[in-house]
């Protein structure tokens, strides 16, 4: 589904991601970790073509993507269509006016019937837990309530992937633990699940692979989650805990 | 749990839409906080001398260049600031002489009527005023970070305050520059389909820019108050000079000569 193959990434003469190989495959749920600043979020950001490799191929679904594939209106689009992507801060994804406008924004978009819009928005409200908010300003929301929000305008529009940074910061350990089950409901009906997260505690049992990134910003290891979280020195090593 | 429709997929297809305003406000917002944040500690001659000498001399310079009126003077003039753009680096060199071309030549047309009267002379003149101070002024933009500019402003007597809330000011155009970068995005990987009101969630993001600008300025304001502040602030001038601020006090002298002595001698 996923693949990059030698990606490099450089940012004012800094490189952000060194030589990166991954294949990802339908219905998987990765955990991205590493210290601050290793390249989690630029991964991530990479995925989502929100940037694009100075060295390397992307593909996904068998199409390289990169700046000249996107170019097309339509490719764009599709792309975005399948991959959604939950940012680190909410803030930054929440511009309408209400909750209710804020899931039904990419729905609305997608010229879906009315009465697919008024179900998809209720179903993603019950979901996330969020109908009493539904006519409030995501702007008044809490730290918590956001996330829930920008979750649920993601998940409104069906992904077939969904990439998440950082989705536990800034919230209480009742919303993680509600996060972490929504998580594994989510990867269980097919979802492919892309987290990058230092949050351990809280993700037991969501995932089945762990991708490490080091200072260095290489990958340094590609295995079970549970062979990672279990190597205790490793993790120190690479200052991951 | 699980809604059917989540668990099943779409079979979407996006239509076809002209629509790059996402995409051009992104890029233009980039570049214009790319401009801001550039790194201007370079190893080259002109980013490591004084910042106070050279928002000295730039206004020195500019406030001679305009009441001159010495043809000769001006020449010498732009010599020594195409010298100074020969010093920068290659990428910034080309982008001040683009932007510095474009008001002198808007200028330089609407006076050729006067030309046509004969009034050439003076019009060439001041065309050449107009292109070496927007020059001088783009070099010093370029040259020289935005603090040591500010704070250099002390010099000319600026009280301290002015200086620091136009530090503030410019460190919050990035922070909020890179603010709207970021909601951009989210609009853009969330515009999956075709929209009908294209400038509506544009509106959102300034909605959302506005709030976001005033719980910033209240948030810090109250840890200004934390940290004791209680409205007074004090900037320091650094004027320690090395060899190469030398050299350019030197050349700063010899061009202020140089303006004396073709004033004096009445040599245009």
């Amino acid at each position: 589904m996923i693949n990059l193959e030698n990606i490099s990434f450089t940012y004012k003469n800094k490189l952000a991601l060194d030589n990166v190989n991954v294949h990802i495959n339908e219905g998987e749920a990765i955990a991205i970790i590493g210290p601050n600043g290793s390249g989690k979020s630029t991964f991530l950001k990479l995925l989502n073509a929100i940037i694009f490799p100075s060295e390397g191929k992307y593909t996904f679904n068998e199409l390289e993507i990169n700046e000249k594939h996107l170019k097309d209106n339509k490719n764009l689009k599709l792309f975005h269509k399948r991959l959604g992507f939950v940012f680190q801060n909410s803030d930054t994804q929440l511009f309408c006016s209400t909750v209710f406008e804020e899931i039904a924004f990419g729905l609305i978009q997608m010229e879906l019937p009315i009465e697919e819009v008024n179900e998809r928005v209720n179903d993603c409200l019950m979901l996330l837990n969020i109908e009493k908010l539904k006519e409030e300003h995501p702007y008044n929301l809490s730290g918590g309530e956001k996330k829930r929000v920008a979750i649920a305008s993601v998940l409104a529009m069906n992904p077939d992937v969904i990439t998440l940074d950082e989705p536990m910061n800034g919230i209480d350990p009742k919303g993680k633990s509600f996060l972490k089950d929504l998580l594994a409901v989510l990867n269980k009906s097919g979802k492919t699940i892309i987290c990058a997260t230092h949050d351990f505690e809280y993700i037991d049992g969501i995932f089945k692979r762990a991708i490490v990134f080091s200072e260095e910003h290489k990958i340094i290891r590609d295995n079970t989650y549970e062979n990672i979280i279990k190597d205790k020195e490793f993790l120190r090593q690479y200052n991951i805990i | 749990m699980i809604p059917k429709w989540l668990s099943e997929k779409d079979n979407y297809i996006p239509k076809e839409e002209k629509n790059l305003y996402i995409e051009k406000s992104i890029f233009s917002f980039i570049k214009t906080i790319s401009i801001i944040r550039q790194n201007k500690s370079q190893d080259k001659l002109l980013y490591l001398i004084n910042p106070n000498l050279k928002v000295i001399s730039t206004i020195l310079n500019i406030a001679l260049i305009s009441i001159s009126r010495s043809f000769a003077y001006l020449l010498i003039m732009d010599i020594y600031v195409f010298g100074n753009l020969m010093l920068m680096q290659k990428k910034s060199r080309k982008r001040i002489f683009i932007r510095s071309l474009i008001f002198p030549i808007i200028s330089l047309i609407a006076l050729i009527p006067s030309m046509f009267y004969g009034n050439v002379y003076n019009s060439l003149l001041l065309f050449q005023k107009i292109i070496i101070t927007i020059i001088m002024m783009n070099l010093l933009a370029h040259n020289t970070k935005w603090s040591e500019i500010s704070k250099s402003l002390k010099l000319f007597q600026i009280p301290d305050i002015f200086i620091w809330i136009m530090d503030i000011t410019i460190k919050y155009i990035v922070l909020l520059g890179e603010y709207s970068i970021d909601l951009l995005y989210a609009l853009r990987l969330r515009s999956v389909g075709k929209t009908s009101s294209k400038y509506d969630s544009i509106t959102g993001i300034i909605g959302n820019l506005f709030i976001k600008s005033y719980k910033m300025s209240e948030e810090m304001s109250q840890a200004m108050e934390c940290r004791g502040f209680t409205g007074e602030y004090t900037t320091k001038v650094n004027f320690n000079l090395k060899k190469i601020d030398y050299g350019y006090i030197i050349v700063n002298l010899l061009l202020i000569v140089t303006f004396i002595y073709l004033k004096y001698q009445g040599i245009f």
